[in-house]
């Protein structure tokens, strides 16, 4: 067993690092502060191959696995998280979906695009009487000639009307019996007709994520943008949000780091009572506590991304990864917000936005409450292969 | 054109340094390629990219660990790297030495060295190596241009900048104000990896100096405290800050 990170990632880890410390870091408030769609920093990501780490290089990606892939993850985060957001979503949602189920001809015409970053990449599932049900969507795709016509609204779509490229879920089986059975998976491109967008969300944190509903109105599809056979596309997102847990715990992980970091400064620098505060030890313990849910919560998520490595699918590895790095993430940056105490709660300092930003790390990808379910089942499944049948 | 762009493994800027039984202890610290020496590597990729030179080669000079220097480079958009590999400690002039070889046997028609090395903060080895090739040395260029066998620059002077120019080859050392350098990108950080790498042994140089002891400068604060009536004292602060500190 080794924990330490290979040579040749530390390498990529320590270039993201100077990267976004550079690049991102220094445009994170002014972004909070006056919400835009990162354009210029994306193109910079883009060249410096963070928006397409999973695609294979014969696609225009790095080829590199689920471990680097929260490393990286983890440091663009640290600096903002609006940016890892957008990242982990075109990276591990429409560009892995594609990668694992689409054709040779729609891997070559769409993964070159989204992996360089000339396109963005964004996810439809979601719709506003479906969150955790995701299975309960209601959009149409109706069969006509040479394709579908996709009905219905989607919303709280990362990067919505800024992305390129939206793969869409829509139900082309009503019957109540179909259920998640009746719903495919298409590609859809922005300037498809009857495609809009509604306003961005106004939002507690990750400004710069522009969070948008999608309407589609009447939108024709050809078949050669259909991913995957007809009722597998529930599936085919299920199968991805494995991966896509791994990319929210390895943010949460690099919002939680940026808080400590802030925290633990405060706490060397800022005197009370004739002393540094991180010599008291209701300061000190809490610290310490927090490092301990970080670090315990980065092992997981690298757990979870090695079994990602070697196969398909991590379940349970995922939801546990997901669940205490956003959890951890939330407490570090509360944690970091009360040892900064007035400054904490004050805009001109970051620890507020850290916060408003880690919040949502416990409800996207999956609530906490959705992730304890997939653990549990998988408990009992796994309880139930080495425990032998009852005798009657 | 071939361009040689020497890179020096370097203490990163934030590395916290001690000494130890009267020498740097580096241990624990991490090393990057000198910033100064970054310059020379962009100004080499640009004229590649332009078609101004066929090959850069980047040279470093030091122990196995200045590999990860030279990978940077390669990263940078070097196309090769030798390593002149050696434990001892050298001072710029042995250097010269074995890097003046270096440069002849890349057939090189322009060398890039930066300004002064971050480790001891000598401006030699520039000098020094020009001095071993028999080349002209532009110092501290700030603009560069090859108009056919000549080579161009503005270099900064004690007063002032001076335009200079001289026929190839030349040695130039390089500094900030010269170019932008870019980042190394994940892709070219990979690719590098597959890039051809040259490791040298260092033979019959031996340095002329050693170092005898080392020992951090000390960092006693004056802490003066001016006392009396606010005007005289907001005057008198006012004539230290600017005589004496050069801080207005």
């Amino acid at each position: 067993m080794d924990f330490a990170l290979s040579d040749e990632l530390l390498e990529l880890q320590q270039a993201v690092r100077a990267f976004a410390r550079r690049e991102i870091a220094p445009v994170a408030a002014a972004l909070d502060r006056d919400p835009r769609f990162p354009w210029p920093t994306l193109r910079r990501m883009g060249e410096m191959g963070l928006l397409g780490v999973l695609t294979p290089e014969a696609y225009g990606g790095l080829g590199l696995g689920h471990l680097a892939y929260a490393v990286l993850l983890e440091e663009v985060a640290a600096a903002d998280a609006s940016h890892a957001t957008i990242a982990s979503v075109t990276n591990g949602l429409p560009q892995a979906m594609i990668l694992r189920h689409g054709t040779e001809v729609q891997r070559r015409r769409w993964l070159p695009r989204l992996a360089s970053g000339e396109w963005i990449g964004a996810f439809c599932l979601t719709e506003a009487h479906a969150g955790s049900d995701a299975a309960a969507l209601r959009t149409r795709a109706v069969p006509v000639d040479g394709g579908y016509r996709l009905r219905g609204s989607k919303a709280w779509i990362t990067s919505g009307g800024e992305a390129h490229l939206y793969l869409v879920l829509a139900r082309t089986d009503p019957t109540t019996e179909a259920g998640a059975r009746g719903i495919t998976a298409f590609v859809v491109e922005r300037d498809a007709p009857g495609l809009s967008f509604g306003a961005p969300e106004r939002k507690l944190g990750q400004h710069a994520a522009i969070t948008a509903g999608a309407v589609l109105d009447d939108v024709f599809v050809p078949s050669d943008q259909r991913l995957g056979a007809e009722g597998q596309g529930f599936v085919l997102a299920m199968d991805a949000l494995d991966g896509g847990r791994v990319g929210i715990a390895a943010q949460a992980l690099g919002i939680g780091r940026a808080a400590l970091d802030a925290a633990l400064a405060h706490a060397g620098e800022r005197r009370a009572f004739g002393r540094p505060i991180r010599e008291f030890q209701g300061v000190a313990f809490r610290l310490a506590d927090v490092a301990l849910r970080l670090d315990a919560a980065r092992l997981l998520t690298h757990r979870a991304a090695w079994a990602l490595d070697r196969a398909a699918r991590a379940t349970k590895e995922a939801a546990m990864a997901k669940l205490a790095a956003s959890e951890a993430s939330v407490d570090a940056c509360d944690a970091a917000i009360q040892v900064l105490g007035a400054y904490g709660y004050s805009a001109d300092y970051p620890v507020e936005r850290y916060w408003r930003d880690a919040r949502v790390t416990t409800i996207y990808e999956g609530t906490s409450e959705i992730q304890r379910v997939v653990i549990a089942r998988q408990l009992h499944r796994e309880h139930g292969r080495s425990v032998p049948e009852p005798v009657t | 054109m071939i361009i040689v762009t020497y890179v020096k493994h370097v203490p990163d800027a934030e590395a916290r340094l001690s000494t130890e039984g009267g020498r740097i202890a580096v241990d624990g610290a991490s090393f990057a390629l000198d910033g100064m020496d970054e310059y020379g590597v962009e100004q080499a990729v640009r004229w590649k990219e332009a078609g101004i030179a066929r090959e850069v080669v980047a040279v470093a000079l030091g122990p196995a660990a200045a590999e990860t220097a030279l990978r940077t480079a390669l990263a940078l958009g070097a196309d090769r790297a030798v390593l002149i590999e050696t434990d001892d400690d050298l001072d710029p002039v042995a250097q010269a030495t074995p890097l003046a070889d270096a440069v002849r046997r890349a057939g090189a028609d322009v060398l890039f060295v930066g300004g002064k090395q971050a480790d001891w903060d000598s401006a030699a080895l520039g000098p020094a190596v020009a001095e071993a090739l028999g080349w002209p040395l532009c110092d501290w260029a700030i603009e560069l241009r090859v108009e056919g066998t000549t080579l161009e620059a503005v270099h900064d002077v004690d007063d002032g900048v001076e335009a200079w120019s001289a026929p190839l080859p030349a040695v130039v050392t390089t500094q900030q104000g010269l170019n932008e350098p870019r980042y190394p990108t994940l892709p070219n950080i990979m690719k590098a990896k597959r890039k051809p790498f040259e490791h040298v042994a260092l033979a019959g140089v031996a340095a002329r100096t050693s170092t005898l002891a080392a020992a951090l400068p000390s960092r006693a604060r004056r802490g003066v405290r001016l006392e009396g009536d606010p005007a005289a004292v907001a005057a008198d602060l006012v004539r230290r800050l600017r005589d004496e500190a050069k801080a207005l």
